[in-house]
C-alpha cells in the first residue's frame, strides 16, 4: 500500500471512530453561533502566528549563544548558561509569565504585553534550544576541530565552515519538535491578557456556549501551523541525510 | 474443614451480601446531587483552610440536597465551563452566583431568582475613570473575567477603549492596582470586598450601572428539578434560610451595602 | 629535514606525558616514531606539527624554531599537513570540496586555481572517480587517502601522520601505506607514527623509540630493528615483528 494511501485509511478510520462518539452523545451542535464570531478567531491565529513566528527568531539566538556560553571555557560565562538553563527548564512558564509580567516588567517598566510575552516565551523556549544545540556541538568528535587547526582555519572560520553546517544538520529534527512546542505553548500567553488563539476561542466558548464548536477549529489552527511545520521538518532532514 | 467453620462462612458471606445489596439499593433509590460551582468566589464559592468547599452557595446546595433527599457532591469547575458541563450532563444543577441572562438562557433553563445585585467598577486609584460612561474612551484599558457578565457587558458595549479578558479574578484585580487597566467590571460585592483589601490603589464605584439577578442554572427541559428547585428556594426564604447566610457570610457587606443604599439582597 | 627536539616537557592535567624528551635526528627525509600506546608518540607529534605547545622545551626544523604564540603557530601549521587517525574529512563536504577548502579558504587561491592543482593529485593517486562523493560513501581507506591529498595539495614542507591506518583493516591499510611508500618515493618529508613495524622498517630513514615520556633508542631504521641495545626496545620489537 503507498504511503499517503495508508495514512489516508489511519486518519479517515480515526475521524469515523470520533464521529461514532459524538453521535451517541447528546450534543445539540451549533454551528451558526460559532460562524458568527469567525473574525476573532481569525485575529486570534494571525496573532499566534505572530507571536510564535517572533518567538522562533529570538529564542533561536537565545539558544545559540546560551548553548556557546555553556561551552566556553570562561567560568563566569559557563556559569550563566547553566543557571539560566537550569532555572528556567526547572520552573513552570506559567510562573515565568506572571512573574515576568507583573513583576519583573513592571519593575523595568516595559508594559507592552506583547512584547513581554514574546521575551518570556523566547527565554523559556530558549533554554531548551540551548540544550539541544549543545549536544549538537558536543556530538562533533573533536578531531574535526583538530583537523581544521592542522589546515590553518581560524577560530571564527572552523565555526563557520566546519562546525555550524554539521551541527545544523545534527540539532534538526529536535529544534523542528521545539518549534512545535513553541506553538502551542503561546496558548499559555492568555494568562497576561494576550489576546491569541486560544483565548479568542475561550471567548466564543463563553458567548455560544457553544464548546466543541470552538475548540475544534481550534484544534483545527493549530495542526495547519504545526503539521506543515513537521512534514518541512522531515523534508530537511532527508535532504541533508548524506551528511554528517 | 470443620462443621463450625463452615457455618461462620457462610454466616459471613451472608452479611456481606445483605450489605452489599443494602447499599446498592441505597445507591439506586437517590442519586446523588451534583451541583457544579467554581470555588473561586468568596464568600460565595470558596474552600475551607483544609480544602473542603464552603460558603455561601454550598450551603444552599447543602440545604437544597437535603430537601430533595439526596446526596450532595459538588464538582469544581471553572466558570466557563458551568454551562458545558451541565449541557452534558456531567452536573445535574449550577449554584455559581450565576446571572441569569437572556444570552444563557438560550442554553439552559433558571429557577427562580434568588439573589438580586449588580455591574459595578473597581477603579485603579490614579484613573480617571468616574463611571461606567467613562468607560469606553480610546486609550482606556478595562478588565474582564472570561466568561462572565462583566466580559459580555465589556463585549458588547466597548469598542474604542481596550478589553483585557483575564482567566481569574485575582489577575483582573492585579492589573487594576499594577495600573495596567483603568477598571475592573465585576460585581459589586466583589468590588467592594476587593477594594477593602487594596484600599490605597483601588477605588470602588459601587453603584450598579446594571443590575443583574442570580439563579440556580438546570438543563433545558428537566422541568420537574426546576420545580423542586424553585419549591425549595420559596420555602428556604420562608424559613430565613438566606437570612442567616448573610448573617453568617456576609455581616459586613450587608451593613456597608445598605448605609450607601446600594441594592444587594435576597 | 633537521629536527631538532631539545628537552620537551608536556603535561595533561597532572600527568607528565613527556618528559624532558630530546631528540635530534640528521638531515633525513622520514622520521618515524614507534613505542607502546601511552607512550608519548602522538603528543610529540602534535607538538611537532604546531597543535600544542609544550610546557617547556623548544622545536626546531632546518634551524627555524617553531614559534609559541597561537597566531604565529597557526602560519606555521599553514606550511605542513596533518593527517590524524580518523575523521579526518569534513562529511558535509564532497572529497574534492575537502580538498579545495584549505586553499580557497586558507591559501587564498580561487576556485578555478585550486580545482587545476588538485587534478593532477587526485588522477596520481587514483581518486578522482571519488572526488565527488562524500566521506560517508567512501570506504575507510579511500577517506584516509583523500585525507593525505587534502594535507598535500597545499604543498606542504613535510607531513605529519598520527597512526593513520590504526582504524584501518589490513586491506583499507594496504592501500594507504602503499600511498606513503609512493609519497616517499616522491621526496616528500614527513614524520610518520605507527604500529606497521614492516612498513616502518621499508620507509623510515631514522626511527626513534618512545616510551614513559622520552627516547629510550633512536637511530638509522637499519639498526634499530635489528641490533638495538636497549633490551626494552630489542623485546618491544621481538614481540611486534615474531
Amino acid at each position: 500500500m503507498p504511503r499517503w494511501l495508508a495514512h489516508l485509511v489511519v486518519v479517515v478510520a480515526f475521524a469515523a471512530l470520533v464521529a461514532l462518539a459524538f453521535s451517541r452523545v447528546d450534543y445539540t451542535w451549533n454551528w451558526a453561533g460559532v460562524w458568527e464570531y469567525r473574525q476573532k478567531f481569525l485575529q486570534g491565529w494571525l496573532t499566534t502566528v505572530a507571536l510564535s513566528l517572533a518567538a522562533l527568531v529570538v529564542s533561536t539566538l537565545v539558544g545559540v549563544i546560551a548553548a556557546l556560553c555553556l561551552q566556553s571555557r570562561n567560568v563566569l560565562a559557563e556559569a550563566t548558561g547553566r543557571v539560566y538553563v537550569e532555572l528556567i527548564r526547572g520552573t513552570p512558564l506559567l510562573v515565568q509569565l506572571l512573574i515576568g509580567f507583573y513583576v519583573i516588567a513592571s519593575a523595568v517598566g516595559l508594559e507592552n504585553r506583547f512584547v513581554v510575552g514574546v521575551l518570556v516565551l523566547s527565554l523559556f523556549s530558549g533554554a531548551y534550544m540551548a540544550e539541544i544545540f549543545r549536544g549538537g556541538l558536543a556530538a562533533i568528535p573533536k578531531t574535526q576541530r583538530d583537523a581544521a587547526r592542522a589546515i590553518g582555519l581560524t577560530p571564527w572560520q572552523t565555526l563557520r565552515l566546519v562546525i555550524l553546517p554539521q551541527a545544523v544538520r545534527l540539532v534538526l529534527p529536535p529544534v523542528a519538535g521545539q518549534l512545535v512546542s513553541l506553538i502551542k505553548d503561546s496558548s499559555l500567553l492568555s494568562v497576561i491578557a494576550i489576546s491569541e488563539f486560544t483565548l479568542n476561542a475561550q471567548e466564543v466558548n463563553s458567548f455560544t456556549y457553544s464548546t466543541l464548536e470552538s475548540y475544534l477549529p481550534l484544534a483545527a489552527g493549530y495542526l495547519l501551523l504545526t503539521l506543515p511545520l513537521s512534514a518541512l521538518s522531515r523534508w530537511l532532514e532527508a535532504r541533508f541525510r548524506y551528511e554528517a | 474443614m470443620s462443621h463450625r467453620f463452615h457455618r461462620i462462612l457462610l454466616s459471613a458471606f451472608f452479611v456481606a451480601a445483605t450489605g452489599f445489596l443494602a447499599g446498592a439499593a441505597a445507591g439506586l433509590a437517590a442519586e446523588p446531587l451534583r451541583v457544579g460551582m467554581e470555588l473561586a468566589y468568596p464568600p460565595f464559592e470558596m474552600t475551607d483552610p483544609q480544602g473542603r468547599p464552603t460558603g455561601v452557595s454550598v450551603r444552599l446546595a447543602e440545604a437544597l440536597a437535603a430537601h430533595l433527599g439526596r446526596d450532595l457532591v459538588v464538582e469544581n469547575i471553572a466558570f466557563d465551563g458551568l454551562i458545558p458541563a451541565l449541557k452534558t450532563r456531567k452536573i445535574d444543577c449550577i449554584i455559581s452566583s450565576m446571572t441569569a441572562t437572556p444570552e444563557r438562557a438560550r442554553s439552559i433553563a433558571f429557577s427562580q431568582p434568588y439573589l438580586k445585585t449588580g455591574l459595578a467598577l473597581l477603579v485603579g486609584a490614579k484613573s480617571p475613570v468616574q463611571s461606567s460612561a467613562d468607560l469606553d474612551v480610546p486609550g482606556r484599558v478595562i478588565a474582564v473575567k472570561k466568561g462572565t457578565t462583566g466580559h459580555q457587558y465589556a463585549a458588547a458595549n466597548i469598542k474604542r477603549a481596550r478589553v483585557l479578558v483575564l482567566d481569574k479574578e485575582n489577575a483582573a484585580v492585579l492589573e487594576v492596582t499594577q495600573g495596567k487597566a483603568d477598571a475592573f467590571i465585576y460585581d459589586s460585592l466583589s468590588v467592594f470586598r476587593n477594594h477593602a483589601r487594596q484600599r490605597d490603589t483601588t477605588r470602588a464605584l459601587l453603584e450598579p450601572f446594571r443590575e443583574e439577578t442570580w439563579a440556580i442554572g438546570l438543563r433545558l427541559g428537566d422541568d420537574e428539578l426546576r420545580r423542586q428547585v424553585d419549591g425549595f428556594l420559596e420555602s428556604f426564604r420562608q424559613a430565613g434560610g438566606f437570612e442567616r447566610l448573610g448573617e453568617e457570610f456576609l455581616p459586613e457587606e450587608k451593613r456597608a451595602f445598605k448605609e450607601r443604599g446600594i441594592p444587594f439582597y435576597f | 629535514m633537521k629536527l631538532e627536539a631539545r628537552d620537551i616537557v608536556q603535561r595533561f592535567d597532572t600527568a607528565t606525558v613527556l618528559d624532558r624528551l630530546t631528540l635530534c635526528t640528521g638531515d633525513i627525509q622520514s622520521l618515524v616514531l614507534v613505542g607502546p600506546s601511552g607512550g608519548g608518540k602522538s603528543t610529540l607529534l602534535r607538538i611537532l606539527a604546531g597543535l600544542d605547545l609544550p610546557v617547556a622545551g623548544t622545536v626546531a626544523f632546518d634551524g627555524v624554531a617553531l614559534p609559541r604564540d597561537e597566531a604565529s603557530l597557526r602560519d606555521y601549521r599553514k606550511t605542513v599537513g596533518t593527517v590524524f587517525q580518523a575523521y579526518n574529512l569534513f562529511p558535509h563536504l564532497s572529497a574534492l570540496d575537502n580538498l579545495l577548502l584549505p586553499l580557497v579558504h586558507v591559501h587564498g587561491l580561487t576556485e578555478q586555481a585550486a580545482r587545476e592543482r588538485v587534478r593532477e593529485p587526485l588522477e596520481r593517486f587514483q581518486l578522482m572517480a571519488h572526488a565527488h562523493k562524500r566521506p560517508a560513501e567512501l570506504s575507510g581507506g579511500q577517506k584516509q587517502r583523500i585525507a593525505i591529498l587534502r594535507a598535500l595539495v597545499v604543498q606542504p614542507r613535510r607531513l605529519f601522520l598520527d597512526e593513520p591506518t590504526s582504524a584501518l583493516d589490513p586491506e583499507m591499510t594496504g592501500e594507504v601505506l602503499e600511498m606513503i611508500g609512493e609519497l616517499k618515493a616522491l621526496g616528500t618529508q614527513f614524520v610518520l607514527v605507527t604500529h606497521e613495524m614492516g612498513f616502518a622498517k621499508r620507509v623510515a630513514d631514522e626511527v626513534a623509540f618512545i616510551a614513559d615520556g622520552v627516547v629510550l633508542a633512536h637511530g638509522p631504521a637499519a639498526g634499530m630493528f635489528e641490533h638495538c641495545a636497549e633490551p626494552r626496545v630489542r623485546d618491544f620489537f621481538a614481540r611486534i615483528l615474531g
